[in-house]
């Protein structure tokens, strides 16, 4: 990530807690200008409460959140200006059509008239804005909740699981939505989820939460680059433990998950030819050899898992 | 494309003017009210209280007008009454709640404070609007009363009606105190509305508190009940001997109350949910 370029939303050793619980400790978020920032932690682990009080929804314990450079806690509704937000499930009123829906929050902002009929397009709802919304299907529901957020043209977009309940149809458009509005429009977008495959298609950035502690943050590429220190080597041989016996250096750090097999993390492929002419040389047989990539997934579930306190 | 910050993200956009922010909320919450239970409530409550007294001087009225004079008194009372005892009162609590739950219902609390007016015009605009629907309420059952009243004079030529000018004077002056009168527990039922964010309590808390005004009406200090103002002011509607309808032409002392009630339930309303946390 580029440093040197002031983040366009920051939060600052953000602490939350409700009541005597404490729910974020010490978040540190920084979202590039520019980006599609994706947020992403199992359900719980403070996603929708970090969303919540980057919005000024909730008040933070200790800590601070600027955007474009301002204090959040001084500057709310000025700020708020340049903010397009989706919560969780979109709020709808469902005795209201969708292009009404649209039209309540227009008012609240007192943008142009036009503009609800653009977003409304943008999300494609033209055809069924004038029915009510309580008949509407949850993927229309949340792409209204979209258009909804889109409706003043923001700088930047905060979009907390909007892929909740759509169908994998649905949820490719959402993508292409969103990689179209920072191509075409230039919006930074924010967008949380707790399934990663959701996000490594659109996400130029990730923030990895669990149990209120952001444990990774950085480009894509640096994701994958914590992947690739996690690469095992895989060898299957006959007898696991003999081989370890035989060769206790090379081996020291090798675990055996089955008779016949043996696992060593990856260091380099010089280090991979060692071990295999080493098994030969002490008369070991070798049936396979192969390196294993754990997939964004693993990295993210390794990431996630809960640490047992010992 | 890492675009660079460019100077002008990092001017701070400025805050629409505390006015502005209460007109545009308000202008939404007006929206929002289309095909609403509070809306056709608002249109019809008027009408039950009206139709009470029309049933009852259509047929009975030959007897209630023996001994002559103006109907008008008899009417009006018999109507105003009716509607100030127990139903405008309940009215009141109905119209705050369903209001209110318009939000709740569609879970837009968050979506309302996450948009760029500030907590104060949000809950100012809702306040002027049930206010305002409150008036439109009381004018609408004022208008009907005296139509029904015409009509009266059009399909019952006996009573009267048409013989005698309307008591207008007293009536703009019940109409104004019983406004006035319903604000006391408007704002009681706005709070609890606000902070308790669904239908059921509210309502729960404001039908309770009705019936109990109405359990301890022989209390001394009821008038100091904002629940049982409303039937305060209904009760001050008297007819003279020379059948004159009379009311007093300034506040009464439960009325002042019901103002004060007004105001202290709103003042510490705003300042217990300025601060909340916005969890739903």
């Amino acid at each position: 990530m580029n440093s040197a370029s002031l983040p366009l939303l920051e939060t600052r050793g953000l602490d939350f807690r409700f009541g005597s619980r404490p729910i974020l400790h010490e978040v540190n978020l920084r979202v590039e200008p520019g980006s599609i920032y994706g947020f992403l932690g199992p359900n719980g682990a403070g996603k929708s409460t970090t969303m919540r009080l980057l919005l000024g929804l909730l008040r933070p314990a200790a800590g601070s959140i600027h955007l474009f450079g301002h204090d959040m806690a001084r500057h709310r509704v000025a700020l708020l200006n340049r903010v397009g937000a989706l919560i969780e499930n979109p709020s709808l009123y469902d005795h209201l059509s969708g292009r009404e829906n649209v039209e309540a929050t227009r008012r609240l902002w007192g943008v142009p008239a036009h503009r609800t009929a653009e977003v409304l397009a943008l999300v494609g709802l033209t055809d069924n804005a004038h029915r009510a919304a309580r008949e509407y299907s949850l993927g229309m529901r949340q792409r209204l909740g979209l258009a909804i957020a889109l409706l003043s043209d923001p700088d930047l977009l905060l979009l907390d699981e909007p892929t909740n309940g759509l169908d994998p149809s649905g949820i490719i458009e959402m993508r292409e939505l969103l990689t179209r509005l920072r191509q075409e429009h230039g919006k930074t977008i924010v967008v949380s989820s707790h399934l990663i495959n959701e996000i490594e298609k659109v996400a130029t950035h990730v923030g990895v939460i669990q149990q209120g502690r952001l444990v990774f943050q950085g480009s894509l590429p640096d994701l994958q680059r914590l992947q690739t220190g996690r690469a095992r080597l895989v060898l299957e041989t006959e007898d696991a433990d003999r081989c370890r016996n035989l060769l206790p250096r090379l081996l020291a750090g090798a675990t055996v998950p089955a008779a016949g097999t043996l696992w060593l993390p990856w260091l380099n492929k010089e280090h991979s030819a060692e071990v295999a002419a080493a098994l030969i040389a002490a008369g070991q047989p070798l049936y396979g050899l192969r390196l294993e990539q754990p997939s964004l997934e693993d990295t993210f579930l390794h990431l996630t898992e809960v640490k047992e306190l010992v | 494309m890492e675009a660079a910050l460019t100077p002008d993200f990092l001017t701070l956009p400025a805050a629409p003017a505390p006015l502005t922010q209460l007109r545009r909320t308000l202008s939404a919450d007006a929206l929002k009210l289309r095909r609403t239970a509070a809306l056709r409530l608002t249109l019809l409550s008027g009408l039950f209280p009206v139709l009470i007294a029309f049933l009852i001087f259509f047929f009975k009225g030959d007897i209630i007008m023996k001994a002559g004079g103006s109907p008008w008194p008899r009417f009006i009372m018999a109507a105003w009454q009716t509607a100030g005892t127990l139903l405008l009162p309940l009215f009141v609590v109905l119209l705050t709640s369903l209001v209110v739950n318009v939000e709740t219902k569609a879970t837009a609390w968050k979506h309302l404070y996450a948009q760029p007016v500030g907590r104060g015009a949000v809950f100012g605009s809702k306040l002027l609007l049930i206010l305002a629907l409150n008036a439109v309420a009381l004018l609408l059952f004022v208008a009907l009363l005296l139509g029904a009243g015409f009509l009266l004079a059009a399909v019952r030529p006996k009573l009267g009606f048409q013989l005698h000018a309307v008591p207008l004077t007293p009536v703009l002056w019940m109409l104004g105190r019983t406004y006035v009168a319903t604000l006391g527990l408007l704002a009681v039922q706005y709070i609890v509305s606000l902070l308790w964010r669904s239908f059921v309590v509210p309502v729960g808390v404001g039908m309770g508190a009705v019936v109990a005004t109405i359990a301890l009406l022989s209390w001394e200090h009821i008038d100091k009940i904002p629940y049982a103002a409303p039937l305060g002011t209904s009760a001050s509607l008297k007819m003279t001997k020379a059948g004159v309808l009379e009311t007093a032409h300034e506040l009464a002392k439960h009325e002042w109350y019901s103002l004060g009630w007004f105001a202290g339930a709103l003042l510490l309303g705003y300042l217990v949910l300025y601060r909340r946390n916005v969890t739903n």
